[in-house]
């Protein structure tokens, strides 16, 4: 076997190597022929852009500027600080220059279906900038000051899940993980952003990953990416020979084309043999995976200092005459990308922003582009499999061969309709990863994938539910406790005549610091927030 | 957009149920011609009355059910019910046995449980079961067009012709057409008291009585003597027939329609079992392990029957272990029990077990069960 390996290195180049083979996964058609035909065009700059900041669930939005204010390009807009556990600030920035004209809630192409917060911008078409702080040799930077510029730079990862780049490496803590992978398996359909990227720019994408390399201080870094892209493949290994610096070189891992392959957890087995546990995170199993335009932007903020302002994005679909790859601003509205690659309107029957196995309609062509936005797909109506009736569940199993996560989706299908919580978890439902693979093959044509969805939100509300049924109680029986000391207080007043009302608020301060003890604080401040849930939700059921 | 997938994936391979069944109907055609071959019509008369009280049962049922007829009876299960279980039945079986046994596996063993998808037990297994139990005498023998009577037959204790000169009747002709009607709609022989008189049908008990007796491979014996594999006087019929439904087997597994567990976990089991009780030269019971492969239904068993996925078990290492306890069920239920043709009562026991196997039988699931050991045990990258 590692004869075999080596003699495809040796065919492939230096440090290329194969991968093992990943369990389930499919093979669907992966029509990205048509965007790659032409070269990575920027957009012209548009009129209006609206910039999203991020949902206000997710987040605290502090905005640093004001309806009618003048903002230059780079100029930072807003911050969000995020609800993870980091607490991670994201900031964001003016694309271009012009005039603030409003802040508020809009659609934007991601994968939440929430509506975000965003800025709208006037375009004045001079596209003034602000000064930017190249640190063209970042070997001389201290990780800690790359972790701040890549945070400064508003960078979040690019390959959709939207984590702060910043917070992945920093979570890696005091010891230095063994990994660094640059995640370049683009296994969904129609995607090609992450392959045209490095058809073109490979150099930068190699610098970005060496510059996350020294952040992370990981000990190896690999770029991973499918052995079905040739001329990437071939752009990456020139990069790699370019590349003389005396540092450990950066190894490229060749992984089977399969899909759901660039799933984190799947690729990081698929690539190190690692499986991280259900529930861990890959930072505490000493693995550190970024996206291949998560690189290429961290490129883009330490050398030439440029926050990040722009994506690299798929438009494709057949209703689209120039499918092509844009380097879109963010903000930019995904019917002005269309218009520019020559959309037949009447053609379209669904916008779809994402793959074709994993992404979500989109409701409104006026809908932006955010730094998330990997791909929009104009689709006609024969691309988009027709919604058959659902019919019974044969349990062929053959969703459980294709299951990357090795559930078993015909068990959790029924669990599902019986809302069996405790089979639910004990099967791993919250281990789907959602990948579509099961629906993709199911010959009954039942949509497991929202099935799963639906029984995870209930799973969850429930959970919630109970917590706070249990907070009430401990109020209840707290009441309790208390109407029954007063009751005794009183009576031994009535028996002890000599009561002076120092004794009094001494009582009372006691029975006070017992409260405090007995509601914590926190108790109370989940309790307002499950309060503002819940009229929120009651709210926009009436609204409906 | 009515019409389209309204949620991801907008994908979709293409296969639906009713192309599962489809397959499974082209695979069971070499074994179906093969009996066709050797045992004349009576095998594609059971098969059309088992469909048409099948398709009347299953509409009557979807229509008692509120369910749409037509999408649910062009997913072709009911077919493949039918149709497997008519291959079951001797051939020959008037027709009211055909119909009890298929009215009770779609009435009651599908519908009444759910339908497709609900039912724990295999339908068509059910009603043979059934049939068994009910008419063991029916069920257990097998009307061939077999020769012309001449009044002179010598026939052993067991109804097997020893006359060394037999005259078959070919049971493709119209001759053999004719009797199998016979067979199957006695009451079309008018006048007749006695079908018998008019069929010149031989009751042949299930085949391997024989090989409890004999143990011996016909078709080896076949080439010894020289006979042809298809002369139907060479007595290959059934290992022929097996042989077509191996390679129907074989067809769904190619097609991936079926996997490879339940089938070769059944025929391993018998194979070994087969194997560790065979005595050379004793007179036991004992067949041979190829006897116990290839002479009775073991293939149609192990490939068509127990794959049945609705009742089978659905978890990888739960069907290994399901086609361990049918492949040891079929075994035991021949050699030790009273029963000869121990696939239906062994599908039954092991849909008995489907649903704790499913339970206890439970692949890993990936980032689950590992021990720190193991996740420190990993093969690193050669660099």
């Amino acid at each position: 076997m590692s004869a075999l390996k080596q003699l495809a290195s040796r065919f492939f180049g230096g440090n290329t190597v194969f991968a093992r083979r990943t369990v389930g996964g499919i093979q669907p058609l992966p029509f990205k022929e048509h965007s790659l035909r032409s070269r990575i065009m920027s957009t012209p700059i548009p009129q209006q852009l609206t910039i999203p900041i991020g949902a206000e669930e997710s987040g605290q939005i502090s905005l640093l500027v004001g309806i009618g204010d003048q903002v230059r390009k780079y100029q930072r807009l807003a911050v969000i600080s995020l609800h993870t556990d980091g607490r991670s600030d994201v900031p964001v920035h003016a694309p271009t220059s012009g005039v603030i004209t409003s802040i508020e809630n809009s659609i934007v192409a991601d994968h939440s279906e929430q509506q975000q917060r965003c800025i709208g911008l006037a375009v004045d078409g001079h596209d003034e900038a602000l000064q930017l702080e190249p640190h063209s040799d970042y070997s001389q930077l201290p990780s800690t000051d790359i972790v701040s510029l890549i945070r400064d730079a508003g960078i979040i990862g690019m390959g959709g899940a939207g984590f702060p780049a910043a917070d992945k490496l920093s979570k890696c803590g005091d010891s230095a993980p063994e990994f660094l992978i640059i995640n370049a398996a683009e296994c969904e359909p129609y995607i090609t952003a992450d392959e045209a990227l490095l058809r073109e720019r490979a150099g930068k994408v190699v610098a970005g990953a060496k510059i996350l390399k020294r952040a992370s201080a990981a000990q190896r870094y690999i770029i991973a990416i499918e052995d079905t892209k040739p001329d990437a493949i071939a752009a990456l290994q020139q990069a790699l020979q370019d590349d003389t610096s005396p540092e450990t070189p950066c190894e490229l891992v060749l992984i089977p084309s399969k899909y759901p392959a660039g799933s984190e957890r799947q690729l990081i087995q698929c690539v190190t043999g690692r499986e991280i546990a259900s529930g861990q995170h890959p930072t505490e199993n000493g693995v550190v995976m970024h996206n291949v335009g998560t690189a290429y932007a961290v490129y883009e903020a330490i050398v030439e200092g440029k926050p990040c302002i722009s994506r690299f994005t798929t438009l494709c679909g057949k209703a689209l005459k120039t499918p092509k790859n844009f380097e879109a601003l963010i903000g930019t509205a995904a019917d002005f990308l269309f218009e520019l690659c020559g959309i037949e309107a009447n053609n379209k029957q669904m916008s779809i922003v994402g793959g074709s196995l994993m992404g979500n309609e989109l409701t409104s062509d006026k809908a932006v582009i955010c730094k998330t936005t990997n791909c929009l797909i104009a689709a006609c109506a024969s691309e988009i499999a027709t919604s058959k009736p659902e019919q019974a569940c044969i349990r062929c199993g053959f969703c459980a061969d294709v299951c990357p996560s090795k559930l078993l989706p015909q068990q959790l299908l029924a669990f599902s309709r019986t809302t069996d919580t405790t089979q639910l978890i004990e099967h791993g439902l919250f281990d789907c990863i959602e990948c579509g693979a099961c629906d993709y093959v199911c010959p009954s044509h039942i949509p497991l994938v929202s099935t799963y969805k639906k029984s995870k939100k209930v799973i969850e509300t429930r959970q919630q539910s109970l917590e706070c049924s249990d907070y009430w109680q401990q109020r209840f029986q707290f009441r309790q406790y208390r109407i029954k000391k007063e009751k005794e207080q009183a009576l031994s007043r009535k028996t002890d005549s000599s009561t002076k009302p120092a004794r009094t608020a001494e009582r009372t301060a006691k029975a006070l610091s017992e409260a405090a003890d007995f509601i914590s604080k926190e108790q109370a401040s989940r309790d307002i927030a499950a309060a503002v849930a819940r009229v929120k939700a009651r709210r926009d059921e009436k609204n409906k | 957009m009515s019409g389209l997938k309204a949620s991801a994936p907008f994908q979709h391979s293409g296969r639906n149920v009713a192309q599962l069944m489809q397959t499974l109907l082209y695979a069971l055609l070499p074994g179906v011609f093969a009996s066709l071959w050797f045992f004349g019509f009576g095998i594609l008369i059971n098969i059309a009355i088992a469909i048409s009280f099948a398709v009347c049962a299953e509409a009557a049922m979807l229509r008692l059910r509120n369910r749409d007829i037509r999408s649910h009876l062009s997913d072709r299960s009911a077919f493949v019910t039918a149709i497997l279980f008519a291959i079951a039945i001797p051939p020959g079986s008037p027709w009211w046995l055909v119909a009890l046994g298929i009215l009770f596996a779609i009435v009651i063993a599908k519908h009444l449980y759910g339908g497709l998808g609900q039912n724990p037990f295999n339908p068509a297994m059910c009603g043979y079961a059934m049939l068994l139990l009910a008419f063991p005498l029916e069920m257990t023998g097998w009307h061939i067009p077999n020769e012309v009577i001449n009044g002179q037959l010598a026939v052993d204790s067991l109804g097997i012709p020893t006359s060394p000169e037999r005259e078959f009747l070919n049971p493709l002709s119209w001759e053999g057409f004719k009797q199998a009607l016979l067979l199957a709609f006695p009451f079309a022989a008018s006048g007749a008291t006695n079908v018998s008189e008019f069929v010149d049908g031989l009751a042949m008990a299930t085949p391997l009585i024989e090989f409890k007796m004999a143990g011996k491979s016909a078709i080896l014996a076949a080439r010894e003597s020289g006979a042809s594999l298809f002369a139907r006087d060479s007595e290959t019929a059934w290992e022929i027939i097996n042989i077509g439904y191996l390679f129907g087997g074989l067809f769904l597994l190619y097609k991936k329609i079926i996997s490879w567990h339940i089938p070769l976990a059944i025929i391993a089991t018998i194979f070994v079992l087969a194997a560790l009780f065979y005595a050379p030269g004793s007179v036991t019971i004992y067949g041979t392990p190829y006897l116990h492969l290839l002479g009775s239904a073991t293939m149609i068993g192990a490939f068509f029957i127990a794959t049945d996925p609705v009742s089978a078990a659905t978890t990888r290492p739960g069907k290994l272990v399901y086609g361990i306890i049918i492949g040891a069920s079929i075994y035991s239920i021949r050699v030790w029990g009273s029963y000869l043709d121990s696939i239906a009562f062994a599908v039954l026991f092991g849909n008995f077990c489907a649903p704790i196997l499913d339970q206890y039988c439970r692949p890993r699931m990936f980032g689950h069960g590992l021990s720190s050991k193991s996740r420190r045990n990993e093969e690193a990258l050669e660099p």
